[in-house]
């Protein structure tokens, strides 16, 4: 190794910051979305008519001056898209079927497009 | 007891591969895997293999047990059925039976300048409290055995990755109250084989025979390395 020149410097810090935050809102947000939205529904724990499309809708758009519905989507769907596009990049590394520049774009390109979707979806 | 050790036998001169060839060694409670290599080179005195101290501090006789990296000097036939497996560290290029080639490993330790870095020539001494000890002490326990490096598939796959010793050596320096070189390793630490190559397997941790847990001083090293990200946003 060649002491005299230094290393080009990652870009990894960005991706890895993304993939943190998804995974923690894959840990704490997202359970407890589906716990709301999903399960306890379902089995009766709370009433149905909470999530009514009226009440749902000034929650998404209206609360906060439609800053809390952007939070959730974020949290929910865009960070741990990146989460889950990070793990696909290192993972296809891993198998050796990519990890390069192509894979990065495509992973990743993915997941921007999807959040913007999504953000678009709720606007 | 008798027990059957295969042994991954090479001469680069001569095969082409590695072949397994079977020894009957006498095993009791007290016989390690280096015991038995010992045992089997009297039978014959071409098998050829590193040791030392026998009490895990060299780090010279690492060697993939059935597969996982191991000290021979630290692992004991008492803890395998009648038979085991005995080959040459992974992820190395092998130079004779179970002696590899280590140059890499020692290149990659040497590039993160693993040694104080301090203009102060003061000839006092450098007090250092308890708690500034506790930071880097566990990362300072490493013997350089190199079963890490075998244990970790993404030096496997890039032998170019610095790999958790070297990394944990940089930050065991990076941590202590006394250096001042952490600028001169981060760029090393910041490149896509440094701290970036690693992906929190975290087999390192599990075969480290001194307990030293390089996984964490890989991730430590993670964040060290995104907070100089940001700085050198700010900088010109």
């Amino acid at each position: 190794m060649n002491n005299t020149t230094q290393p080009k410097r990652s870009d990894e810090p960005v991706w890895w910051a993304l993939f943190s935050a998804g995974g923690v809102c894959f840990a704490v947000v997202v359970p407890g979305a589906i716990l709301a939205l999903a399960l306890l529904p379902a089995f009766g724990g709370i009433s149905a008519d909470n999530l009514s499309y009226p009440r749902i809708s000034a929650l998404l758009h209206d609360a906060l001056w439609g800053l809390a519905g952007l939070a959730f989507i974020g949290s929910v769907i865009c960070l741990p898209l990146f989460h889950a596009a990070h793990r696909i990049h290192h993972g296809l590394h891993d198998l050796k079927l990519g990890g390069g520049l192509l894979s990065k774009v495509l992973c990743y390109g993915s997941a921007a497009a999807l959040s913007l979707l999504a953000i678009y979806l709720v606007s | 007891m008798s027990k059957t050790i295969n042994i991954a036998r090479y001469n680069p001169q001569t095969d082409s591969r590695p072949q397994l060839q079977a020894f009957q060694v006498e095993s009791d409670n007290s016989t390690s895997v280096l015991d038995a290599l010992l045992q089997v080179q009297q039978q014959d005195p071409s098998l050829g293999f590193r040791w030392s101290c026998r009490m895990a501090i060299c780090g010279s006789c690492g060697v993939m047990v059935n597969g996982i990296p191991k000290l021979g000097c630290k692992t004991f036939l008492r803890d395998y059925p009648d038979e085991l497996t005995v080959s040459a560290l992974a992820h190395f290029n092998v130079e004779k039976d179970l002696i590899v080639d280590m140059q890499p490993f020692l290149t990659h330790l040497a590039a993160v300048k693993p040694y104080l870095i301090n203009d102060d020539q003061s000839s006092q001494p450098h007090r250092q409290t308890p708690a500034q000890l506790a930071k880097y002490q566990q990362f300072a326990n490493c013997i350089n055995c190199g079963l890490c490096y075998s244990a970790c598939p993404q030096f496997g796959l890039n032998p170019e990755f610095l790999g958790p010793a070297a990394i944990t050596l940089a930050q065991r320096y990076n941590l202590d109250s006394r250096d001042a070189g952490k600028t001169a390793r981060m760029p090393e630490l910041n490149s896509k084989n440094g701290v970036w190559g690693c992906t929190f397997v975290g087999f390192c941790s599990e075969v480290c025979p001194k307990k030293v847990d390089p996984a964490a001083a890989v991730n430590q090293g993670k964040v060290a390395s995104a907070g100089d990200f940001i700085i050198s946003m700010f900088k010109p």
